[in-house]
C-alpha cells in the first residue's frame, strides 16, 4: 500500500462524527524521515519534493495496520493490501 | 447502417498517428464483439490513420498503411484479416449447384494472384514465426478443440467457441430477435478437402517453385449465416472452396497446422474472403496472466472514462483487475486503484498486475463498494 493510497482512505465504522474517520493512523515499525509539516516555500524545495515523492509513491507498507482516529478500530495491512471490510456486526 | 459512436474518451494519449510507417497501404477487416464496432472504427482511425472505414455488424473494414506491429496494437478488435474479396451477398436460389458455382468463382483467379497473396502474407509473417512456442501452445489447444467439434459427426448446429467471441451478422427481420436464430444458422467449420488424395503424382522433373507450391498448406474456415445458410451448410461451402483451391493452386490441405488460413464469410450483407494476420485473436494480451472480463470490452469501458494525465481512477469491484490493466497500459499517466471483497480475486489481480509490470500504477484494496 502506497502512502498516496493512505491519503485517500478513511474509516467507515458506523456512528463516527463527520470527519472522525480521517486520517487513519499508520502503525509501522520505524518512524518517518519527513517533518510533520511542510515548511513554507516547499514547492520550490527540490530536495524536499524528491523526498516527498519518494515517501508518497515509492514507499510501500507491506505489513502493518491503519487505525481509525475516533473509534480506534484497526484495519490490517497484509502483503501490501489493506483490508477495509467491516464485520457483519459492525456494519 | 453505420452507427454513431458513443460519447467516449479521447484517442490514445500516445501520438501514434505521427509514426512514419514504411508499410504499403492495405485493405483489412477486423471482427468485433457486438457493440464494439464503433470503438474499433474510432481506434483504427486514431491509431492507424485508417481511411475508407466501413462499419457493419460484427466487422470493421478499413484501409491503412500499417505494419503488423502497429496493427497488433488494436485493442477493441477480435481477429484481424487481410481483405481479399468483398462483394455483395450471394444471390440465393433453390439451385444449390448454381450457388456453389458462384461461391467457387469468388476464389478462382489466375495463379499469379495467389502467389502474390502468399508473398504478402509471408512479408506480414516475417516477425511471427511458426516456431513461437507460446503461440503454438495456444493454437494447438484451440485446434484440438475444433477438431473434436468436427469429429462429432452430428447434424447438430455448433455454437461458437467461447474463446472466439465473434459477433455474427444479425438479421433484423420483422419481429425477429437477432441473436439466437443467427447463431444457430452459422456454423464454425474447419474443412479438409477430400480430393487431396486425388492429387496427381509429381514427376521427378519438377522445378523447385512448383514443389514449394505443393508443400504450401492451407485450411478453409467458412461461416455461412442468413439466407445462404438455409440452402448450404458452412461445411459444404468450405469443402467446395477447399477443392477449388487444391485444383487451382496445388496447395495441400492441412487441418492441424496450415501455413495459410483462408477465411470466408457469407451472409445477407456481403461475401467476404480474407486471411488472418495473426494466429491468436487480438484479444489475447500477453500482459494478462489470468483473464477476467474480455480484454476488448475492458479496454472499451476504460476508454469511456476519459482518463487524462494525472487522473485518479478507481474500480470499486475490480475482480481480476482486467479493466484497470487495460486502462493502465493505455493511459499510464494516471493512478489506479482496484477494490474487491474477494481474497481470491485480489490474489489473481495481484498476479496480473505483477505479470503486466504495473505494480507502480495499480494499487489494491480489500474493500466493499457498499462501504465507500
Amino acid at each position: 500500500m502506497k502512502l498516496l493510497t493512505h491519503n485517500l482512505l478513511s474509516s467507515h465504522v458506523p456512528g463516527l462524527r463527520p470527519g472522525g474517520g480521517f486520517p487513519l493512523r499508520i502503525e509501522l515499525g520505524h518512524p518517518s524521515e519527513l517533518p510533520p509539516e511542510p515548511s513554507p516555500g516547499y514547492e520550490a524545495d527540490e530536495e524536499f519534493l524528491r523526498r516527498l515523492h519518494h515517501v508518497l509513491l515509492e514507499v510501500e507498507v507491506l505489513e502493518g495496520s491503519l487505525q481509525c482516529p475516533d473509534s480506534g478500530r484497526r484495519f490490517p495491512i497484509s502483503r501490501g493490501v489493506p483490508n477495509l471490510l467491516l464485520t457483519e456486526d459492525e456494519a | 447502417p453505420e452507427r454513431t459512436p458513443p460519447r467516449s474518451g479521447p484517442a490514445p494519449s500516445r501520438p501514434r498517428l505521427a509514426k512514419m510507417s514504411s508499410a504499403e497501404p492495405g485493405r483489412f477487416f477486423c471482427t468485433a464483439g457486438r457493440g464494439l464496432e464503433p470503438f474499433l472504427a474510432r481506434e483504427v482511425r486514431a491509431r492507424l490513420g485508417a481511411t475508407e472505414v466501413d462499419c457493419v455488424s460484427g466487422k470493421v473494414f478499413f484501409r491503412a498503411a500499417a505494419g503488423p506491429g502497429e496493427l497488433r496494437q488494436l485493442r477493441s478488435g477480435e481477429r484481424l484479416f487481410l481483405l481479399l474479396k468483398k462483394h455483395g451477398p450471394l444471390p440465393v436460389s433453390g439451385n444449390r449447384g448454381k450457388m456453389l458455382h458462384e461461391i467457387k468463382s469468388l476464389i478462382i483467379e489466375d495463379p499469379k494472384y495467389w502467389l502474390d497473396i502468399i508473398s504478402v502474407w509471408r512479408k506480414l509473417h516475417k516477425h511471427e514465426g511458426k516456431t513461437d512456442d507460446g503461440s503454438q501452445e495456444n493454437t494447438l489447444a484451440l485446434k484440438r478443440k475444433s477438431e473434436e467439434d468436427t469429429n462429432t459427426a452430428s447434424k447438430k448446429q455448433k455454437t461458437e467457441q467461447v474463446t472466439a467471441v465473434v459477433s455474427e451478422e444479425c438479421q433484423m427481420g420483422a419481429g425477429e430477435t437477432c441473436e439466437v436464430p443467427d447463431r444457430i444458422s452459422g456454423q464454425e467449420c474447419w474443412t479438409e478437402s477430400r480430393t487431396s488424395s486425388e492429387l496427381p503424382s509429381r514427376g521427378s522433373g519438377e522445378n523447385p517453385a512448383a514443389n514449394e507450391e505443393l508443400s504450401f498448406s492451407f485450411r478453409v474456415s467458412c461461416r455461412c449465416s442468413g439466407a445462404i445458410a438455409r440452402i448450404l451448410t458452412s461445411q459444404e461451402v468450405g469443402k467446395a472452396i477447399g477443392t477449388t483451391l487444391v485444383k487451382q493452386c496445388r496447395w495441400r490441405a492441412d487441418l492441424r497446422d496450415p501455413d495459410l488460413e483462408i477465411f470466408v464469410h457469407l451472409n445477407d450483407i456481403h461475401s467476404v474472403v480474407g486471411i488472418p494476420l495473426f494466429r491468436l485473436p487480438l484479444a489475447n494480451r500477453e500482459y494478462i496472466r489470468t483473464a477476467g472480463l474480455r480484454s476488448t470490452v475492458a479496454w472499451a469501458m476504460a476508454s469511456l472514462a476519459e482518463i487524462r494525465a494525472g487522473a485518479l481512477v478507481l474500480d470499486p469491484m475490480c475482480g481480476l483487475g482486467t479493466i484497470l490493466l487495460e486502462a493502465a497500459k493505455e493511459w499510464p499517466e494516471a493512478c489506479y486503484w482496484g477494490a474487491d471483497i474477494s481474497e481470491s480475486q485480489l490474489e489473481g489481480a495481484d498476479g496480473n498486475i505483477r505479470t503486466a509490470g504495473l505494480v507502480d500504477k495499480i494499487e489494491l484494496l480489500k474493500a466493499s463498494v457498499k462501504g465507500m
